[in-house]
């Protein structure tokens, strides 16, 4: 079957806009949605790959969004350290409890994989909450004024954008990479059927360790940016369960399980967020939970394989019409 | 020996599914296991796999001790099986479901990909059909290559040709012996008794958990035992 433009011109082009966006759109609103678009993208992304092509549904990711968060404020709270330095403690601590979490979570299926991983988050949030050092459900703070670069504090949008666009563009890299591998088959083959890929000799478990730790890395490093650019952090837009439903919903709407899938689905609810909230005022958080809840119903009721399914159906069609003449 | 299974037994909490059941096969052989529903023959064809540990016993493969090993673990071994429902990968091509397989061996891509493309042609699939499009007795071939993929010694066949039309049912029992020319030694339980008979030197007969009789498939089947427990008591003398 021919298709409308090859994936390699594809890539291409969207890489094109993704790279001129904020240099044509130079209001700060704009650039603002982008960065938010950026990271909805890549924590979605990072979700993915243990969610989406494992198939392994967890609502919990904000515990390593959260530990990335976290860590490079308090490093510095701590010890004065560059905010940089704080980024890959935050990932060994994220693995690390990747690797705690997974070990006997795994061992449950399905939904109760999905509770147990929202259970770990909520009790982590809690304790944080609770936790003078980590300032309690204060939260903490990063340099009012950046010592250097490595503070990665920055006045406007521009640089973040930029640092953000190639993390996303290292993570698409990786998985893209994950998929043709070996490492790759086996997570399509557990999401399918587990017992089948057993019997084939995949070792289900530390297939699953491993997709764990890899999402948990690039998850932590987004939250990481995040508390970065927003010089501050509390349990709640750490740890928040609104943390790890934004992260399902996003690479649910566009297509679990599929590399530009998560973009997709970041390039439609981030301005759709933006603008009910810039609309509707600040009293915006009840109003997300309203809007995540009607994309989750339309999900289920009408593509629970997300716009890539509707477009994989659609596109063909659409196609032989145009070219009918 | 090449599987050599002693004295297994499987209980479900009072109930003995397996009881005692014994089984030694030798390499190159194929060998049927029959009974009614029920019989425990897919429990016991489970404990071979690694997929259900046994209650007691002991199971060797080539004179390593398999019993309580992982299914992952008899895969790496060289015990490949088949299930009744054949657990296709939907999303995946026929291809890279049989990649999954080629995979355990030959764990670079291209590698995989050679192995596979040659094992499916074997089966005479199309590579890039994808899986959920593929009927029943697609399902099954595709079930069979993708076990082949990972080049095992001991193939184990759980009804992987039930629910065939006549002619696939040919097709398929001329895939089995290909499989068996090619060296692979052979446990296949079936309920369909032209199989058996074409395919299988050695029967065994299943009734409620343990062997009740062996040998070659023309004598099991006439064997007084093993009517009585198809058709129950009596019926040799209504015939």
């Amino acid at each position: 079957m021919k298709q409308p433009i090859s994936p390699r011109a594809g890539v291409c082009l969207l890489a094109a806009v993704l790279l001129l966006f904020p240099l044509v759109f130079t209001e700060a609103f704009y650039r603002d949605i982008g960065v938010a678009f950026l990271l909805a993208a890549i924590s979605a992304s990072a979700w993915n790959i243990v969610g989406g092509y494992a198939g392994q549904v967890s609502v919990g990711h904000s515990m390593f969004f959260g530990l990335g968060a976290y860590a490079p404020l308090l490093c510095y709270t701590l010890w004065g350290w560059p905010l940089v330095a704080g980024i890959p403690v935050g990932i060994a601590l994220s693995v690390g409890l990747a690797l705690i979490i997974g070990l006997p979570t795994f061992r449950l299926s399905g939904h109760y994989f999905s509770m147990a991983t929202i259970a770990v988050a909520e009790l982590i949030r809690i304790f944080f909450g609770t936790w003078a050092l980590v300032g309690g459900a204060i939260g903490l703070q990063g340099p009012a004024v950046a010592r250097g670069w490595w503070d990665l504090t920055f006045r406007g949008d521009l640089p973040y954008y930029y640092i953000f666009l190639a993390v996303l563009g290292l993570l698409l890299f990786v998985t893209f990479e994950v998929g043709r591998r070996r490492f790759g088959f086996y997570l399509r083959a557990i999401k399918a059927s587990e017992r089948a890929a057993r019997s084939l000799g995949v070792p289900v478990r530390l297939t699953k360790l491993k997709a764990l730790a890899l999402s948990a890395t690039f998850t932590s490093a987004a939250g990481s940016l995040y508390a970065v650019k927003t010089g501050f952090i509390d349990p709640d837009s750490g740890f928040g369960i609104l943390v790890s439903v934004q992260m399902v919903i996003v690479a649910a709407l566009g297509g679990a399980g599929t590399l530009f899938g998560p973009l997709v689905g970041a390039l439609i609810l981030i301005p759709l967020q933006t603008a009910a909230n810039t609309w509707f005022g600040g009293s915006g958080s009840g109003l997300t939970f309203i809007l995540y809840g009607g994309i989750i119903v339309l999900i289920a009721r009408f593509e629970p394989g997300g716009l890539h399914e509707l477009w994989r159906r659609l596109a063909p069609i659409v196609w032989r019409r145009a070219h009918a003449a | 020996m090449l599987l050599d299974a002693r004295n297994v037994t499987k209980a479900f909490g009072s109930f003995w599914a397996v009881a005692g059941a014994d089984l030694s096969v030798a390499e190159g052989e194929i060998v049927g296991l029959i009974g009614p529903n029920g019989a425990g023959k897919s429990t016991f064809f489970n404990c071979l796999a690694g997929d259900t540990q046994p209650t007691s016993g002991r199971i060797l493969f080539d004179g390593a001790d398999v019993t309580r090993a992982t299914p992952e673990a008899h895969a790496r071994a060289g015990i490949g099986r088949t299930f009744q429902v054949p657990m296709t990968f939907e999303d995946m091509s026929v291809l890279d479901n049989v990649m999954v397989g080629a995979f355990l061996r030959h764990p670079h891509r291209s590698d995989a990909r050679d192995h596979a493309r040659r094992i499916v042609e074997l089966t005479g699939l199309r590579p890039d059909q994808p899986g959920r499009s593929l009927g029943t007795p697609g399902r099954k071939r595709l079930g069979i290559a993708r076990v082949l993929a990972t080049e095992p010694r001991l193939l184990l066949l759980d009804e992987a040709l039930a629910g065939l039309t006549p002619t696939e049912l040919h097709e398929a029992i001329a895939l089995v012996q290909r499989i068996h020319e090619t060296g692979v030694t052979i446990v296949i339980v079936e309920h369909i008794m032209e199989v058996i008979m074409t395919l299988t030197r050695r029967v065994l007969v299943f009734n409620q958990g343990q062997v009740i009789a062996s040998g070659r498939p023309e004598q099991v089947v006439k064997d007084e035992a093993v009517i009585e427990a198809y058709l129950g008591r009596g019926a040799r003398s209504h015939a």
